[in-house]
C-alpha cells in the first residue's frame, strides 16, 4: 500500500478528531456528576462510620496513616486503608479504621470502630463479593444460634490476633470463609488501635 | 426501512444473546435479580442506540482503515457517560451492576452492530437498530433473571413469592446456574427456529 502524506493526514486526522470530541463530551458530563458521586462516596462512608461508633452523635476525623499501624493490621492478614479519630463532644473516644481482607470470592471492605481501651464498638461491611446467600449472611449480620448477630458479636472483643472462628467466634454454617475473613479484619483494626496506644 | 422486519429480528430471528450469541458474558454474570436485568438492558439499549446514531452519522467519514479504532472511542465515551451517570443518579444499580457496566465498552453486540449495520444504513435505521436488538437483549436478561431470582432466591424484584418453607436452589444464582440457563434457553430458541423453518418450507412444498 502506498502511503500519502494527504491519506495519512486523512486518518490520523479523523481519528483525533473523533477523540477529542468525545473527550470534550467527557469532560462536560463529568463536571456534572462528580460533584454528585463525591457527595454519595462521603454520605456511605459517615453511614459506615456511624454504624461502628458507640454513640450515634459522634464525629469523626481522619488520621494519617503511619507505617507502624499497616505493618501491625497486615500481621494479621488485614490491609488498612483509612483511619478517623472517633470524636464525641469534641473529645476522643476512639478510633475507626477501614480494613480489607479476603474473603471466599475477594475482598471484604470493612469499617471496625474501636473504642479507648481497644475493645470493638462496630463492624460494619462496606463492599464485597462474597456468594449471594451464602457468605452474604455473614455480611447482612444474619443472627446466629445464639442470638446475636455475626457482625455484632464481636462488640466488646478485644486482644490482636486472639479472635479465631471456633475459638471464640462464631461463624455462619457453610460460610466459614467469609467469617474468617471478617475476624482477619477486627484483627488487623485491633492491631492498628493498639499499635496508636 | 422496514420497522417490522427489523423489530422481528431483533427480538427473535436476529437476537443477540440467542441467535448471534453475542453479550453472552454479561447477560450470564447480570442475571441474579430482575433490577439488575432492566438496569444493565436500559443501559445497553441507551447506548446501543446511541452509538449506532453517530456511527452511522460519521460513516461517510470515518477512513475505512481505522473504523474499528474510531467506533471505540465512540462507544468508549458513550458509556463513560452512562457510566457515570448511573454513579451519580442511581449509585444503588450502580453498585450492583459494578464492572459490567465500564466492561459494556468491549460488549460484542455494541461493535458488532455498528459494524454489521450502522456503518452501511441511515442514521433513522440505525437508530431503529438499535432500539431494536436493545429490547431483544433486554428481553433476554428478564426472563433469565426472573427464572434465576424466582427459584435461586425465592423472590421477584426483591419480593418474597415463595413460600417460606421454601428452600433457595442457590445453584441459580451462582455463575453455574447462568451456565445452564443461558443453555437451556438457547436451546429452546433454537429448536423453536428450526421447527418455524420447517413448517415454512413444508407451506412451500406443498403450494408447488
Amino acid at each position: 500500500m502506498k502511503l500519502s502524506a494527504k491519506f495519512m493526514l486523512k486518518v490520523a486526522g479523523t481519528l483525533t478528531l473523533i477523540c477529542l470530541v468525545v473527550s470534550a463530551l467527557l469532560g462536560a458530563v463529568n463536571n456534572v456528576t462528580a460533584p454528585k458521586i463525591a457527595a454519595i462516596n462521603e454520605e456511605n462512608t459517615k453511614l459506615a462510620l456511624s454504624n461502628v461508633a458507640a454513640s450515634p452523635e459522634s464525629d469523626f476525623q481522619p488520621i494519617d496513616l503511619t507505617d507502624d499501624m499497616v505493618a501491625a493490621a497486615s500481621a494479621q492478614g488485614a490491609k488498612l486503608t483509612e483511619a478517623y479519630t472517633v470524636l464525641n463532644g469534641g473529645e476522643a473516644v476512639g478510633y475507626a479504621f477501614k480494613v480489607v481482607a479476603g474473603g471466599s470470592q475477594g475482598d471484604i471492605e470493612m469499617i471496625v470502630g474501636v473504642d479507648s481501651d481497644n475493645a470493638v464498638t462496630g463492624v460494619s461491611v462496606v463492599n464485597n463479593k462474597e456468594t449471594a446467600g451464602i457468605g452474604s449472611k455473614v455480611m447482612g449480620n444474619e443472627t446466629l444460634p445464639s442470638g446475636v448477630g455475626v457482625l455484632d458479636q464481636f462488640v466488646g472483643k478485644s486482644g490482636a490476633g486472639s479472635l479465631a472462628v471456633k475459638v471464640n467466634v462464631d461463624a455462619i454454617s457453610g460460610a466459614t470463609v467469609s467469617s474468617k475473613g471478617v475476624t482477619k479484619g477486627v484483627n488487623g483494626a485491633l492491631a492498628a488501635a493498639e499499635v496508636m496506644g | 426501512m422496514n420497522l417490522k422486519k427489523q423489530f422481528k429480528e431483533g427480538l427473535i430471528t436476529q437476537n443477540p444473546v440467542l441467535v448471534q450469541l453475542l453479550g453472552m458474558c454479561s447477560t450470564m454474570a447480570i442475571t441474579t435479580s430482575i433490577a439488575n436485568a432492566i438496569g444493565m438492558g436500559i443501559s445497553v439499549t441507551i447506548i446501543l442506540t446511541l452509538s449506532n446514531i453517530f456511527i452511522s452519522l460519521l460513516r461517510k467519514i470515518i477512513p475505512n482503515e481505522v473504523r474499528i479504532a474510531c467506533y471505540i472511542v465512540v462507544i468508549a465515551g458513550f458509556v463513560t457517560m452512562v457510566d457515570l451517570s448511573l454513579q451519580a443518579f442511581f449509585p444503588d444499580l450502580a453498585k450492583s451492576l459494578g464492572v459490567f457496566i465500564p466492561l459494556i465498552v468491549v460488549n460484542c453486540i455494541i461493535l458488532g452492530r455498528a459494524e454489521a449495520f450502522a456503518n452501511k444504513n441511515t442514521v433513522l435505521a440505525s437508530a431503529v437498530d438499535g432500539i431494536c436488538q436493545g429490547i431483544g437483549y433486554t428481553l433476554v436478561l428478564i426472563i433469565m433473571s426472573a427464572f434465576r431470582e424466582l427459584f435461586g432466591a425465592g423472590k421477584l424484584y426483591g419480593f418474597q413469592i415463595m413460600p417460606a418453607g421454601y428452600t433457595p436452589a442457590l445453584l441459580l444464582i451462582l455463575p453455574v446456574g447462568g451456565f445452564l440457563c443461558l443453555g437451556v434457553l438457547i436451546a429452546i430458541m433454537q429448536w423453536a427456529l428450526d421447527k418455524s423453518a420447517k413448517k415454512k418450507a413444508e407451506k412451500e412444498a406443498a403450494e408447488k
